[in-house]
């Protein structure tokens, strides 16, 4: 089994705010291999966005981020500044949910995808406009040349986001991190970049962590899914195994939540429903987050924080009572 | 009550005009053009389209929170169109609305109590102490605990402030409820018990409600009919059913290939349209039919389709659909293999 | 009938209290603008307290003790009168204190309700409101008092109105601006929706939704008001003698700047610290009111 790009072990983030601690991340703990696309699934406030910007620390100073980050033998956590930033962006890229505000509208498209070439890759003006076309041909962007001297508010949303993605991907990156890339868009745009990052997965190799609350978008693209919970990791497995086979309540849930089509007669059945908040995250319960909302809930989940383990083929899940029975 | 249905829009039209008359501004955002449907009594319609296609404008012009450039609007009969504000203010009695934005669509400085009292109020239904009772009930309906009557808004959370501002817009009864996109700021969970919440008022209360959202699985969950808007116009009018097992128009076919569906062995063997193209700008719709300029069926549909705009024609009795190359009797091809490809049974 | 009950949230605890503790913990995080507070109050004690608080009668002359300098019983000296300095700076705060309130709540009463019409119904009222205020907009605040203050006349009372309208186009343009941001929030259609009329979302959806940025506007123009009277008195414009006033202490220090210097400093620093205070009470109140302050 070739050795994983990255490997995140025990990943804390503490926020200081106002109101005391926030624990927003405890203890999470993944891989992502040669490109794969792990997707990150969680409901708002879960941790996922956190846990993903404190790979190559892009939080803001109220963080402490505590853990190991392993990328290509070097604990990015440990690594200093300037070795960092040759990291960031050329080796692990982002993209982020609005591509409006990522876009410097005073920019044109091309000098926005010029400059990182320039920047990371020391090229020429005239072989990074060449390189940036390329790139803009490489998302699909039809009349790129044209483009290139467009400024991002001529372009729509889809096109924006591709544009992103053509600066995210500019200097070749081994991971591409996509922070709900497609939320903001239109569901038929939304197809459109789904299929974008597949073929990116298959023509460039490139491994992607797709953070996103749409359990829909994980099943078109990811390989392997983790579901989080609360900052914390609820359950983890190849996306097949996942949706016929949950395991932890908490993902029954979600997946109960979502409408589907429904071709009988007579009443539906109802949504399935989460009873309950998310856990405030300011003091860090030792008992498993997910019980004071849980079906199967009882002392030992109170008092207790339930391990990882593999309960099926591949398949993690941090439960006292897993099982595909729903509640 | 009269046989009216409770709410009837005619070939609405909305035009804004764009840029100040001192810069020499004459673009016009065509929003809405020409929209019409028909909501009956106790019934749920989905509106359902994508960003530009016009829905929050018909919304805004239905609950004449604009004034329509022409068309008509009919509530239970009555012509509101060109109503003035003071005209309006008995009848919106009748019609109120969800908001999408559970942060923006409740006043901070006010308790929930007041603010789900104060259409009790503004009619004349009730006031001060009197208000309690029906304050009460009304939270006891939506699921809310009697005591965040004095709580505010920021204290609770985007599924309860949903739940207040539905229990706002039902505390005095209306026939017509319009909910703008009501659950799309929220998590999937919370989305579920306030779709739930939707269903049962609406059983309950037997309020007939316009529901306009881009998400198309929720319409199959809630609407009892469908209505695709596509470019400030209607494409596809149906039952859901139909809409749903016989899709006509190559806009909502590929609407629905689009949609994901959680269950990767289904959603990675469909085959998926997908559009070519950018939308076109509201202030420059393409001349003739303006899905024309992304239509995977142009080829079949020019050189009629650049030049008319297909009239909303019924193809089978009570589904109607905006195409040229559909007909009574002649539906549309097939984009896609199998119609079952389009929304399987999970 | 759906039977779901709200499951359980929160303890119940009393919000305003909740945010009182928030404020007062932030505010205190602000060692300027807790000093500007104490600034504040010591001369809003100062002014109310004046007849309690001076040692002598601000017009009480003594020509055997004219110009004497600090002594135990003139602790700031005494004027070219022999009026104490002290009891004259006393008083001199309860004027400063009054026009500084009561022309900042004239501008407020006049501004308010002027910028919310304009940006609520837009159209050509809200061009005319609009481009006026900017014309007014464009000459500086003091200009305008001086000028208002020549027309009306002489007296603390119309220094007082002076002040009051010279500081109306700057609400308006605020009342204005929130009015405007304000309307595009979802509760304001919700309310028209709900059949409220004009009147009630004005009053009752925009106005107190703009309390925080009026009250932070009206602690930065208080201290405007009393540079603005203590320039209108020393012009003569204001108060006039022998009542005592920062502004006509200033007046009758000039003759005698090279003598005794100190009957311009303490007025001139009653004025500094004064005006110093308000405003930096200002920075900080607009600093903890801010939602997305972290601190």
């Amino acid at each position: 089994m070739p050795a994983p790009l990255l490997e995140v072990a025990d990943l804390s983030v503490r926020f200081d705010t106002d109101d005391g601690p926030v624990h927003a991340v405890d203890r999470m703990s993944f891989t992502l291999g040669q490109g794969e696309v792990l997707g990150i699934v969680g409901e708002s406030g879960c941790g996922k966005s956190v846990t993903c910007m404190s790979l190559v620390r892009l939080l803001p100073e109220t963080a402490t981020v505590s853990g190991r980050v392993v990328f290509d033998g070097r604990d990015l956590l440990a690594l200093p500044p300037r070795q960092l930033r040759r990291v960031r962006g050329r080796e692990i890229s982002y993209v982020f949910q609005e591509p409006m505000t990522s876009l410097n509208p005073v920019f044109t498209v091309g000098h926005q995808v010029g400059e990182v070439l320039r920047r990371h890759l020391g090229l020429s003006r005239s072989a990074a406009r060449a390189r940036a076309i390329e790139l803009l041909r490489l998302v699909r962007i039809p009349a790129a040349d044209r483009r290139l001297d467009e400024y991002p508010h001529q372009l729509s949303g889809g096109m924006r986001q591709r544009v992103m993605i053509a600066i995210a991907l500019a200097c070749d990156p081994k991971v591409l991190v996509a922070d709900e890339p497609t939320t903001a868009l239109d569901v038929t745009i939304q197809a459109g970049i789904l299929d974008l990052m597949r073929d990116i997965r298959e023509r460039l190799g490139t491994a992607i962590i797709l953070i996103t609350h749409n359990l829909g978008v994980v099943a078109d693209v990811a390989d392997r899914v983790l579901v989080m919970y609360a900052g914390r990791k609820a359950e983890e497995a190849p996306v097949a195994e996942l949706f016929a086979h949950p395991q932890h309540p908490y993902t029954i849930g979600l997946l109960g939540a979502i409408p589907r089509p429904y071709e009988g007669e007579g009443t539906r059945a109802r949504l399935q429903e989460i009873p309950g908040r998310v856990p405030s995250l300011h003091e860090l319960p030792q008992a498993c987050a997910f019980a004071d909302r849980c079906p199967r809930a009882d002392e030992r989940t109170r008092s207790e924080i339930p391990p990882l383990r593999e309960v099926r083929p591949h398949h993690l899940v941090a439960c006292f009572h897993p099982g595909e029975d729903g509640a | 009550m009269s046989d009216a249905p409770a709410l009837e829009v005619v070939e609405l039209v909305k035009h804004f005009r764009v840029g100040g008359r001192l810069t020499g501004g004459k673009s016009v955002v065509h929003a809405v053009d020409g929209v019409s449907f028909t909501l009956r009594r106790g019934e749920m319609l989905g509106l359902v389209g994508e960003s530009g296609s016009g829905k929050t404008t018909v919304a805004n012009c239905v609950l004449r929170l604009v004034e329509p450039t022409s068309g008509t609007i009919r509530l239970n009969g009555v012509d509101i169109t060109h109503l003035s504000r003071r005209q309006m203010r008995p009848l919106r009695r009748d019609l109120h609305m969800v908001f999408q934005d559970p942060y923006s669509s409740l006043n901070p400085r006010m308790t929930c109590g007041d603010i789900v009292g104060e259409p009790l109020r503004l009619h004349g239904l009730a006031r001060g102490r009197a208000t309690a009772a029906p304050v009460d009930a009304i939270f006891d309906a939506v699921g809310l605990r009697r005591e965040l009557r004095f709580r505010y808004p920021h204290e609770l959370s985007g599924g309860q402030r949903q739940r207040v501002g539905l229990a706002r817009s039902l505390i005095v009864n209306p026939s017509v409820l319009v909910a703008d996109e009501p659950v799309s700021a929220l998590d999937v969970s919370v989305q579920a018990s306030i779709l739930n919440l939707l269903r049962d008022l609406q059983r309950d209360m037997g309020f007939s409600c316009l529901f306009i959202t881009h998400d198309l699985a929720t319409v199959e969950f809630l609407c009892d009919r469908v209505a695709v808007m596509y470019l400030g116009q209607v494409v596809e009018t149906a039952t859901r059913a139909e809409l749903f097992r016989e899709p006509q128009h190559p806009y909502t076919q590929a609407l629905l290939s689009a949609a994901v569906v959680p269950d990767p062995s289904v959603q990675r063997a469909r085959s998926r349209i997908v559009l070519e193209g950018d939308l076109p700008s509201p202030l420059e719709p393409p001349p003739g039919c303006r899905f024309h300029t992304r239509c995977p069926l142009h080829e079949q549909s020019a050189p009629l389709s650049d030049e008319q705009d297909p009239p909303l024609r019924e193809f089978t009795p009570g589904h109607l659909v905006a195409c040229h190359l559909v007909d009574r009797g002649r539906p549309a091809p097939r984009l896609v293999e199998k119609t079952a490809d389009l929304v399987r049974n999970v | 009938m759906s039977a779901l009950a709200e499951p359980n949230g929160a303890p119940i605890v009393d919000p305003r209290a909740r945010r009182r503790r928030l404020l007062r913990r932030r505010f205190l995080r602000r060692p300027m603008a807790v000093g500007g507070l104490v600034v504040v109050l010591v001369f809003v004690v100062m002014a109310i307290f004046a007849p309690w608080l001076a040692p002598f009668d601000p017009s009480a002359t003594d020509f055997n003790a004219t110009l004497a300098h600090g002594s135990a019983r003139h602790l700031l000296g005494t004027d070219e009168f022999g009026r104490d300095q002290l009891s004259r700076l006393i008083w001199g705060a309860r004027a400063s204190m009054q026009v500084g309130f009561l022309s900042t709540l004239l501008g407020m009463g006049i501004a308010v309700p002027l910028g919310m019409v304009a940006g609520y119904y837009r159209g050509w009222i809200d061009t005319v409101i609009a481009r006026v205020t900017d014309v007014l907009l464009s000459f500086p605040f003091l200009i305008l008092a001086v000028g208002l203050a020549a027309i009306l006349g002489a007296s603390l009372l119309n220094a007082t109105l002076a002040l009051g309208i010279s500081a109306v186009p700057a609400f308006i343009r605020i009342a204005r601006g929130e009015t405007l941001a304000l309307r595009e929030e979802d509760y304001i259609p919700a309310a028209v929706v709900n059949g409220a009329n004009d009147a009630t979302i004005i009053f009752k959806h925009i106005l107190p939704n703009m309390t925080n940025t009026l009250l932070v506007q009206a602690t930065v123009t208080i201290p405007g008001a009393i540079v603005g009277e203590a320039v209108l008195s020393f012009l003569g414009l204001g108060v006039q003698p022998p009542k005592p006033s920062w502004g006509t202490m200033l007046q009758d220090a000039q003759q005698y700047l090279a003598q005794a210097p100190r009957m311009a400093v303490y007025p001139g620093l009653a004025i500094v610290f004064a005006a110093l205070a308000f405003n930096v009470l200002g920075d900080g109140l607009r600093d903890i009111l801010d939602p997305r302050t972290t601190r």
